[in-house]
């Protein structure tokens, strides 16, 4: 029996883990860097074990720390989250070499997976059906510059540069002509390298106008490999998803039973253990082709848990446990929506952004859950991804799904930092995301120029009002003083301090 | 009361009329609460709630689902914005300097390349013209608001 989980993580999915140990009656420990030391996810473990050092690589990427806290704190597992070491079969191996309980699954399938030139072999072999595309081996600069020449007049344009070793968005790159290849190569490679340490690329034909569609799995120690149906996430932009939903909304019971059957084929070709995602492109005849397996609980996961009911951190637990999973037959219901919150300036080109959340109020009522792994008072720093918040909706319907989304954003009151809560709100707006005729690119389509917004004369009036009212009135409820040329980069650049009227 | 704040790099003058505890401004009228909230009156009759808080200089108000950032100009302060650098937008670190002081560049010319928060950002020159210094080198740490370079823009 796990009776103490190590989460291996921080924020957002480090919380989302730490309440389920909490609800299923299990202790857990927390690891967390200096930077993370007021983090809300230290507060909701019963321990927490501070890594030192300045750098990710000291910290949330030292397997053996981490490995060596777990130790000392009594963990008996370690759950990964996602990001990070999660889809490290090195660090798997060494969790499980060191005699403890790996929350994920074989290191073996993470590394057949996480190749994707092996995982598309595999998936070959195993009928699940693969984009055509090269894959380029070569490390030279020059023989692979002369390989992805080769392989661009094989597959045509526009294609697709991808990190063989990457996830995310890093090192990916569209390239629509001849003329852009070389600078596109030479910029997925530098991106690849430096994210992953591994500069090999893959090219491949993309897909126009196709959709993000993946299929949740689960699979049990007892023989049982299910799929949760799937998640549309085509909304996206440079490849970092922005707006998921499901289920996706153009899917039929015949194409979903399809998509999840390949799903399952697809894990059982790895002999997968516990929660992973096989995500697919749908083209619009239909067709269908195997993307990648993500080896671990997905960022989007909410929606899956709620339309089919089903806790997916709760089973990974008792999957890991040993245990069979308690997933009843398949029942999808209703429509659910998330949308990422990030601290990012949507008008100038998703610039991320830093600041105090002086006032961070999420929205409430009926059928909003809100992810976070963070709280007002707390600091936005550039040491680690963007991401605030998920914010997800539960409906009936599609339609009734944006409607509580649109509500739920119009709620949302995020002051001090800048967030894209603007540009998630006429997300829910734009045309082709209401009839649910969405694909990858659409956002590039929709804008070409860059995301703007332009408040129209009275709202720009009264927000002046409300200004100079403020200011008049001292209504400095949450006063934050600016640091400018601190080089202290460890410290946050504002300390809040606070004055109630 | 008057008040001059800069929205979206634009200068607003605003001259508030006062109402014993009523606040007006362009036919709209605001009543300020003890909870931090002001009251919002439309002209056309419709009702809104406004959030306020203050960081630093600039005031962030969110009214009807959007955000606005109001800095506040200190009467009598003077503009010292604009001189030709080129800053960094966050912190990060120096990928490639692509050009050395004494080149001519065009407008949209990528100059540097930044990496923060794991992704690449592109330094690009706004006009055509001669780059007179060079701040950094690859690799080199950079704080946000760090001038990179210096570009003397030929007319």
């Amino acid at each position: 029996m796990i009776q103490r989980v190590l989460v291996a993580n921080r924020g957002e999915i480090a919380c989302r883990i730490l309440r389920a140990c909490r609800e299923a009656g299990v202790s857990s420990v927390a690891i967390y860097a200096e930077n993370d030391r007021n983090g809300m996810f230290r507060e909701l473990a019963d321990e927490s074990v501070l890594l030192e050092g300045d750098t990710i690589a000291a910290t949330y990427l030292n397997g053996s720390a981490i490995i060596q806290a777990a130790k000392e704190t009594g963990a008996d597992a370690i759950h990964p989250g996602f990001g990070f070491l999660s889809e490290r079969a090195e660090f798997a191996q060494a969790v499980m070499d060191a005699g403890l309980i790996w929350i994920g699954p074989s290191p073996q399938a993470i590394e057949q997976m996480g190749d994707k030139m092996s995982a598309r072999q595999i998936m070959k072999a195993a009928g699940v059906p693969v984009i055509p595309g090269v894959e380029i081996e070569e490390e030279d600069e020059q023989l692979a510059m002369e390989a992805i020449q080769a392989a661009a007049k094989e597959t045509g344009y526009p294609l697709l540069l991808k990190a063989t070793a990457g996830g995310g968005g890093k090192g990916m790159r569209v390239v629509h002509a001849p003329d852009a290849l070389e600078s596109g190569a030479q910029s997925a490679r530098r991106e690849a390298l430096a994210a992953f340490g591994d500069g090999r690329v893959y090219v491949e034909k993309l897909l126009m106008k196709s959709k993000h569609v993946e299929v949740q799995v689960l699979a049990d120690t007892h023989g049982r490999c299910i799929h949760l149906g799937e998640r549309e996430c085509s909304v996206q932009r440079r490849h970092q998803k922005v707006f998921e939903e499901a289920p996706c909304s153009t899917m039929t019971p015949t194409l979903r039973e399809r998509m999840g059957q390949a799903a399952v084929a697809a894990a059982k070709a790895v002999d997968y253990v516990g929660a992973g995602t096989v995500e697919f492109l749908l083209a619009e005849d239909e067709s269908f082709y195997f993307l990648e397996m993500n080896t671990r609980i997905q960022v989007e996961h909410p929606v899956t848990e709620m339309i089919t009911g089903v806790d997916l951190v709760r089973e990974q637990l008792r999957i890991a446990d040993g245990q069979p999973m308690a997933v009843e037959e398949l029942n999808i219901r209703g429509h659910s929506i998330e949308v990422r919150l990030y601290a990012e300036d949507a008008t100038n080109n998703f610039l991320p952004a830093i600041g105090p959340l002086a006032v961070f109020r999420p929205p409430t009522g009926p059928g909003i859950r809100l992810d976070t792994g963070v709280r007002e008072g707390d600091d936005v720093t550039p040491h680690y991804d963007p991401m605030l918040a998920k914010l997800i909706v539960f409906a009936p319907t599609r339609n009734e799904a944006l409607q509580r989304m649109r509500r739920a954003l119009d709620e949302f009151v995020v002051l001090g930092t800048t967030t894209n809560i603007g540009f998630l709100r006429d997300l829910c707006d734009v045309p082709a995301v209401i009839s649910g005729d969405t694909y990858t690119s659409m956002l590039d389509d929709l804008y070409p120029d860059g995301y703007q917004f332009t408040p129209p004369q009275d709202h720009l009036d009264v927000a002046l009002m409300t200004a100079a009212v403020a200011e008049t009135t001292g209504m400095h409820r949450t006063t934050a003083t600016r640091q400018h040329g601190s080089s202290d980069v460890a410290s946050p650049f504002q300390t809040l301090n606070r004055r109630y009227p | 009361m008057q008040h001059e704040f800069r929205y979206n790099g634009e200068v607003y003058d605003v001259l508030l009329e006062r109402t014993p505890k009523i606040w007006t401004y362009a036919n709209h009228c605001a009543h300020p609460r003890e909870d931090g909230r002001i009251r919002i009156y439309f002209e056309d009759g419709t009702k809104a709630w406004a959030h306020v808080a203050k960081v630093g200089d600039v005031w962030w108000v969110h009214h009807s689902g959007r955000i606005y950032t109001m800095e506040r100009i200190e009467a009598g302060a003077s503009s010292d914005e604009h001189h030709g650098g080129l800053v960094a937008p966050m912190p990060g670190v120096v990928l490639e300097v692509l050009v050395t002081a004494g080149d001519a560049v065009e407008a949209g010319q990528t100059l540097m390349i930044l990496e923060a928060m794991k992704m690449e950002h592109r330094i690009v020159a706004s006009a055509n013209g001669i780059v007179t210094a060079v701040h950094f080198n690859p690799n080199d740490r950079v704080e946000q608001g760090a001038n990179l370079l210096e570009v003397e823009d030929s007319e």
